[in-house]
């Protein structure tokens, strides 16, 4: 290494880690920011909760007017979104909402059936269908056809009802073959609310057609309100069982294992690194050993292409005509010269034919026709007409 | 920086006792671990790229087929050896497609304080200049599982000069040129020839040329000779329009139209002639004027190494008027352009005048084979098609070219391989009748 060699000027274009650190500061900082916003908003907006019926959303379609209505009134509001806390929650002296049964599977539904049965409370079932309402209160059935108006009249003798007057109940109609039961709101003679009472104590059920009158968009509308509040407020704690996919008592553990719990974890965990391993080589793959150098392309346009173009229109618009005159034109030209003709008058008849005649002792009307006679009528004839020009020059040039 | 296969390898080998000794966390995280801090240590004891000094040196032009070596010197300062792979990265038309992978990329080894010297050798497939890109170097750690990677940028440009086919005409148009110069002298007297000697008559003779005063002064009878005069001018004229452009065969019109500048130059710089060059379209684009005799052909070859048909209409008013203003004096004015009947009859023809009333001009074009090739064919529909559209096109360039010779303009049209030596023969065979 001589002192020389040590002053050369770097030719590294690559940059230090104090140019990267200059160059990606901003957006670091642009990032940071962000993230912190991000979690901030988090924080400060992580009690609202936007599902629709959920007592705790105040969106258009959240429940939590009702949920704050029943409060003022000293009635407690539990959310509950899994089976078993459903089940530890009722009681006698709470009403149990079940928000969406349909999300319920077969046997969630069979147990949520005991819990009712022994519990002794209140039970309000919202917009069940057709599967979950016969599971969940024997005897009721939901029709398959919905009712078309919204908005419906009370019309029987649950006094809920009564007091609370028309309210948005349309939705999914019932019937039912329990006798006691009240059949209210009905939509074309079929009932959208019905309390069915338990067969002992003083526990019942009450299947509701539609979620209207629970959300806070329509909870000031007609007697919604009242119909909620009197349906939700007879006992001292409301249960609100919001279903949910992740419940744990959703999967039926005993014969329906999936794949990956039959595996050995083993494998599972050989492949996790497998996996990292493959990410690996991505990223090993993936850089490039500098990048591609680009360079200004010559044009590439072949010299002949607007002879060719000329060829293909001549076929296109079998211009016979113009294609034989030109063929018959070049070898007048060619020949002309051969014959002692000046090319000058290569083209006229009388100057051309006598030489051409004399020089190949030949008939002169078959030489005009051919060189000078109308054009072609077809292809064929066309094709013809060239061989023929071709085996006059031969012949013209044969010594 | 950069992960290497190997790392790769080794994570996947890792899944083995992962899955069969400890699968959970801790497995992934006792594989995992020992990899990322040999990662860690092999980027650290990784030569550093950035302090590497880079020169180069090597060949600076090379004629178009032939190969270049450029040699770039690695030194490296740091105090850990360096092991890399490194990249020389050109332009894409430096090698034939294909072999720029394995001609640009070399593996390289520097001890500590040490420098050696690395060849890229070039086979470059186009003329013009071509310019060294970046040099990526990607050095390696002692276990190879993790890698410094750099760029050093180090110009270095290499001229692809027009391959001069023609040459191998030159030896036989030389012969051909002795034969009518100096040595040789020629019996007949024009306007561009110089009195050259006397001498003893011979039967065949031309009797006109017998110098009656000297035979007077002799026993024998003396005839007058005469040579070529010298010192005549030449100008090429380069039309780098968009006629230049189209491709005849493998190669844009331009480069045989060089090709044949290029074999008169050499011819007539050694018949003493002086020899100029103008390249234009709308504008110059190479001028080389007033050289003397040995410096000219390099001075040339080097102008046009970076000429290229632009896809523009030639200018023909400002064609001849540089033209004019380039040879101030009678010259012999050899137009490179085409037979083209649109171009010439509206570019040309009109301003031809001006150069034909001071200068001889000779307007050399190339022919298509192509073209020749269609006229002659027959057989079906669409080749007797094809020979009518090529026999009309060859009939125009036979009237375009016929109205120039009634301007006085000598005309020479030939394929590519037989432009260059037409158009020699055609310089001699002025020079033999004193036009010049």
């Amino acid at each position: 290494m001589t002192a020389a060699e040590a002053t050369l000027p770097s030719t590294s274009t690559s940059p230090t880690p104090r140019q990267v650190w200059t160059r990606t500061r901003g957006v670091a900082l642009a990032l940071v920011l962000l993230l912190a916003a991000a979690v901030a908003i988090a924080l400060l907006r992580s009690d609202t909760h936007r599902g629709s019926l959920d007592p705790r959303s105040a969106d258009p379609q959240g429940s939590r007017a009702v949920a704050e209505l029943l409060a003022e009134r000293g009635v407690s509001t539990r959310v509950v979104t899994t089976l078993d806390a459903a089940r530890a929650a009722a009681a006698p002296d709470a009403t149990l909402l079940v928000a969406v049964p349909d999300l319920l599977t077969d046997r969630q539904q069979t147990v949520l059936r005991s819990t009712i049965a022994e519990s002794g409370g209140r039970t309000v079932l919202v917009a069940a269908g057709s599967s979950s309402v016969e599971q969940l209160a024997p005897g009721v059935t939901a029709d398959p056809a919905t009712s078309l108006e919204s908005t419906l009249v009370p019309n029987c003798d649950f006094p809920a009802a009564q007091r609370a007057g028309t309210a948005d109940t349309g939705g999914l109609r019932y019937t039912t073959i329990h006798l006691d039961a009240d059949q209210c709101y009905p939509s074309e003679r079929l009932a959208t609310l019905i309390r069915v009472p338990d067969a002992s104590g003083d526990g019942d059920t009450v299947v509701l057609g539609a979620p209207d009158i629970l959300v806070n968009d329509r909870l000031d509308e007609q007697g919604n309100a009242s119909l909620a509040l009197q349906l939700l407020g007879s006992r001292p704690h409301l249960v609100w069982y919001l279903p949910s996919l992740s419940d744990a008592s959703a999967a039926d553990q005993d014969d329906d294992q999936t794949l990956f719990e039959l595996l050995p974890s083993g494998w599972l965990w050989g492949t996790l690194q497998l996996f990292v391993a493959a990410a690996l080589a991505a990223l090993w793959r993936a850089r490039r050993l500098g990048p591609l150098v680009p360079e200004k392309l010559p044009v590439a346009i072949r010299a002949s292409e607007t002879v060719e173009g000329r060829a293909r229109l001549y076929r296109k618009a079998n211009a016979h005509d113009r294609a034989a005159a030109a063929l018959r034109s070049t070898t007048r030209t060619r020949l002309a010269p051969l014959v002692g003709v000046p090319v000058a008058q290569a083209h006229a008849p009388e100057a051309l034919l006598p030489a051409l005649s004399a020089h190949l002792h030949g008939d002169r009307q078959s030489l005009h026709t051919l060189l000078f006679g109308p054009p072609p009528s077809d292809d064929a004839a066309l094709i013809a007409l060239a061989d023929q020009l071709d085996a006059l020059e031969r012949e013209v040039r044969r010594p | 920086m950069a992960l290497t296969g190997r790392a790769a390898l080794l994570a996947a080998l890792g899944s083995l006792p992962v899955g069969l000794w400890e699968p959970g966390w801790m497995g992934i995280l006792a594989v995992n671990t020992p990899l990322a801090i040999a990662c860690a240590c092999d980027f650290v004891l990784a030569a550093p790229v950035r302090r590497l000094r880079l020169t180069r040196s090597g060949d600076t032009s090379v004629r178009l087929g032939e190969t270049a070596d450029v040699t770039l010197t690695v030194s490296n300062p740091s105090r850990r050896p360096l092991r890399a792979d490194l990249r020389d990265a050109w332009p894409p038309s430096s090698w034939p497609s294909g072999s720029e992978v394995a001609a640009s990329r070399h593996h390289l080894t520097v001890p500590a304080g040490e420098r050696r010297r690395i060849t890229t050798r070039l086979r470059p497939t186009r003329r013009g200049d071509r310019q060294a890109d970046r040099v990526t170097i990607r050095s390696y750690g002692p276990l190879r599982l993790f890698t410094r990677q750099g760029i050093h940028i180090v110009p270095w440009t290499v001229r692809v000069l027009p391959p001069f086919t023609s040459r191998k005409h030159l030896p036989s148009k030389l012969a051909r040129l002795r034969e009518l110069d100096g040595r040789t002298s020629v019996l007949q007297r024009g306007e561009g020839t110089e009195f050259d000697s006397l001498r003893e008559y011979v039967p065949g003779d031309d009797t006109r040329s017998i110098d009656w005063r000297a035979t007077a002064r002799q026993s024998t009878v003396a005839v007058r000779t005469w040579r070529p005069e010298r010192d005549r001018h030449i100008l090429l004229v380069l039309d780098t329009g968009r006629t230049s452009a189209g491709r005849v065969g493998d190669a844009p019109r331009l480069d045989a139209s060089m090709d044949s500048a290029l074999l008169l130059a050499a011819l007539a710089s050694r018949a003493g002639d002086r020899v100029d060059l103008l390249a234009y379209d709308r504008r110059v684009r190479a001028l080389v004027q007033g050289r003397t005799a040995g410096d000219v052909l390099p001075s040339l070859v080097n102008a046009m190494a970076n000429l290229e048909p632009e896809l523009i209409e030639t200018d023909a008013r400002g064609l001849t008027a540089t033209a004019l203003r380039t040879a101030p004096r009678r010259s012999l004015i050899v137009l490179l352009t085409t037979l083209d009947a649109a171009p010439v009859e509206e570019g040309l023809l009109p301003v031809l005048p001006r150069l034909t009333q001071r200068h001889t001009v000779l307007v050399a074009s190339v022919a298509d084979p192509h073209i020749a090739r269609m006229a002659t064919s027959r057989g079906d529909a669409e080749s007797v098609y094809d020979a009518a559209a090529a026999a009309q096109a060859q009939s125009e360039r036979h009237r375009t070219a016929e109205q120039l010779r009634r301007h006085g303009v000598t005309v020479v049209d030939a394929t590519p391989d037989e432009l260059a030596p037409t158009l020699a023969d055609t310089y001699l065979s002025l020079k033999t009748a004193g036009r010049l």
